[in-house]
């Protein structure tokens, strides 16, 4: 499954590399490079979401960091792009860990309120800093060139890919990271470091955002603080993954794109109806948690467990464990050490 | 005389807030010794455990493991230097597969995955989970998970482990293997403090035990000496009985 798994990938990687030398449209292009870049988003999102469960509101910040990095770095000191670009992902990295310390003691919804305020503070100040264009936004040195965009997407976008593939399905980080999203007690006590581990998570799943948005900001040419440092960022990597499945990598792909081939349709024909998208999304949201718990590709994966024979089931324990916890309080102790004491049968 | 001790209480107290749930408790375990720790619901034990281990740091007192101060050092710490513990109420990674649950823990001896791996099938084995790997752990009985428990901790490949009702909860079969698998480990060197309301368990495997209650140690010996002692039967069956 898991080699399947990467051939696969590989082919469609391969796949999608040759298809500008049949394509010369632009708005293809264009549309292809912006899903390859939610891919991107999602299974960075899915970093922290599914493996570690931890949902981070600020993914969008980290995307905007680096937007506003790359830009400031080459507009204000007219560096050239791929230099800026780095900054971008050194500076994304530094705010991860700076942001990651404090926010990452809290868990559940607090940890989500925590960083989706971090990142609505990095919007207002986006908004009232010169050096960002305030309001105004930025407008980048034109480079016109859909190719080399979309080619740069899908190299990035596909190196994260394997890269947390690799990290994250194969190397022991990954297992390390479930159990601290399984019982993040439990796994102290068999030498896990949780907030070194969480903290590591952070940055690898930041570091490829900030990169993504940089490259957003030289392709779009104009990045302001509505579109670029905007909730909907983060938004839509949670329901493109949750839809798609969280903890798998493969799943939020294929939310991304589901999600996002179902946004260009509708902004094509129903772009009177802005409002209508959010709505819609959040019935996506609230029905797929309700219906679809492992989301799409978890779904289909437990399916095929169950029909391949009795294997892995997900499911949650916590009423078991309660009742056992009941069963174990009932133990008759006086009466056992009595009998102990009277017998004669003591070592 | 003895070897220096391997785990060393020097009075060591817990509080919460105005609660003292472990007053001044000192003991030794040596190397090799299976040592009980027994008392009544509410006697400390756990919270003990829970210090000894690193969760919580002792507000007073020292605790000395191979004669180096271990106090107040986190569990992930205390897990590298050899220390091994179970939970009273188990902490298996419910959306993982057994074997996932145990090799998770074999990563702290052997960073390599294959033979981690290797390394968790063996621990299987031993704890008689092997034919369970591939399940979730959530599947498991209350007893395969009591296992599980025992084969992540051992898994860490401890000097010394701590079992917090590992027993409890069992039909008299299971509490017959898990009395064999417990003897096994300690005859490969393996130091064992266990903590056990089920006395025949406690009477059949300890070399020694400590009693608490209300927070304090009020007695410590051998098994024999224990059950004979009417500070001990007095905390268990009240007044009147001793």
């Amino acid at each position: 499954m898991r080699s399947k798994i990467i051939t696969l990938s590989i082919l469609v990687v391969l796949a999608l590399g040759v298809i500008p030398l049949f394509v010369s449209d632009t708005f293809v292009l264009r549309i292809l490079t912006e899903a390859i870049m939610w891919i991107g988003l999602a299974i960075t999102f899915d970093v922290l979401a599914g493996y570690t469960g931890y949902l981070n509101f600020g993914h969008g910040a980290f995307f905007g960091i680096g937007a506003y990095t790359t830009a400031i770095m080459m507009v204000r000191a007219n560096w050239p792009f791929t230099t800026a670009l780095l900054a971008g992902a050194v500076i994304t990295a530094v705010c991860a860990l700076l942001a990651g310390f404090p926010t990452l003691r809290l868990r559940g919804a607090y940890f989500a309120i925590a960083t989706w305020a971090l990142s609505l503070a990095i919007q207002q100040l986006a908004l009232i800093l010169t050096i960002t264009g305030g309001p105004d936004g930025m407008r980048l040195p034109p480079f016109l060139d859909p190719v080399y965009f979309f080619y740069l997407m899908l190299g990035v976008v596909s190196a994260t890919f394997f890269l947390l593939w690799y990290l994250l399905e194969r190397a022991p980080f990954g297992l390390k990271l479930k159990a601290i999203r399984e019982d993040e007690l439990g796994a102290q006590s068999l030498g896990l470091n949780p907030t070194r581990l969480k903290i590591q998570a952070f940055v690898l799943s930041a570091v490829p955002t900030g990169i993504l948005g940089g490259i957003y900001a030289y392709w779009i040419t104009f990045i302001d603080p509505a579109s670029t440092l905007s909730d909907l960022v983060s938004d839509q990597a949670l329901v493109m993954v949750v839809f798609g499945g969280m903890g798998t990598l493969i799943g939020p792909i294929i939310g991304a794109v589901l999600i996002f081939s179902f946004k260009t349709i509708f902004w094509a024909y129903l772009s009177n109806f802005q409002l209508l998208y959010l709505i819609i999304l959040g019935a996506v949201i609230a029905l797929s948690v309700v219906f679809l718990p492992n989301g799409l590709w978890g779904t289909i994966k437990n399916r095929k467990n169950r029909r391949d024979g009795p294997k892995k089931v997900e499911k949650s324990m916590s009423r078991d464990a309660e009742a056992d916890k009941n069963i174990e309080k009932k133990s008759t102790l006086a009466a056992e050490l009595k009998a102990c004491t009277q017998k004669d049968g003591v070592k | 005389m003895m070897a220096t001790p391997l785990l060393e209480l020097k009075s060591v107290t817990k509080t919460f807030g105005g609660l003292t749930a472990n007053n001044q408790v000192s003991f030794k375990v040596h190397p090799g010794e299976i040592v009980g720790l027994i008392g009544p619901n509410g006697a400390g034990k756990t919270t003990l455990f829970n210090v000894i281990s690193g969760y919580y740091a002792p507000s007073h007192g020292q605790i000395l493991f191979n004669g180096k101060d271990i106090s107040g050092k986190p569990p992930y710490e205390l897990a590298a230097l050899g220390i091994g513990r179970t939970f009273q109420v188990v902490k298996p990674f419910p959306g993982l597969s057994v074997l996932e649950n145990v090799l998770i823990a074999s990563f702290l001896r052997y960073p390599k995955r294959a033979q981690a791996e290797e390394h968790a099938w063996h621990i299987l084995e031993t704890t008689g989970l092997a034919d369970r790997a591939e399940v979730s752990a959530a599947g498991l009985t209350l007893a395969g998970r009591k296992r599980l428990e025992i084969g992540k901790a051992l898994a860490l490949k401890p000097s010394f482990l701590l079992l917090d009702e590992v027993v409890a909860g069992l039909n008299p079969t299971e509490v017959d293997l898990t009395i064999e698998l417990i003897l096994k480990l300690r005859d490969q060197g393996v130091t064992i403090l266990i903590v056990e309301h089920i006395m025949r368990v406690i009477m059949q495997i300890c070399d020694r035990l400590a009693v608490l209650n209300y927070g304090e140690k009020i007695a410590e010996g051998t098994p024999a000496e224990i059950s004979s002692n009417p500070a001990v039967i007095k905390a268990y069956l009240g007044e009147t009985a001793a």
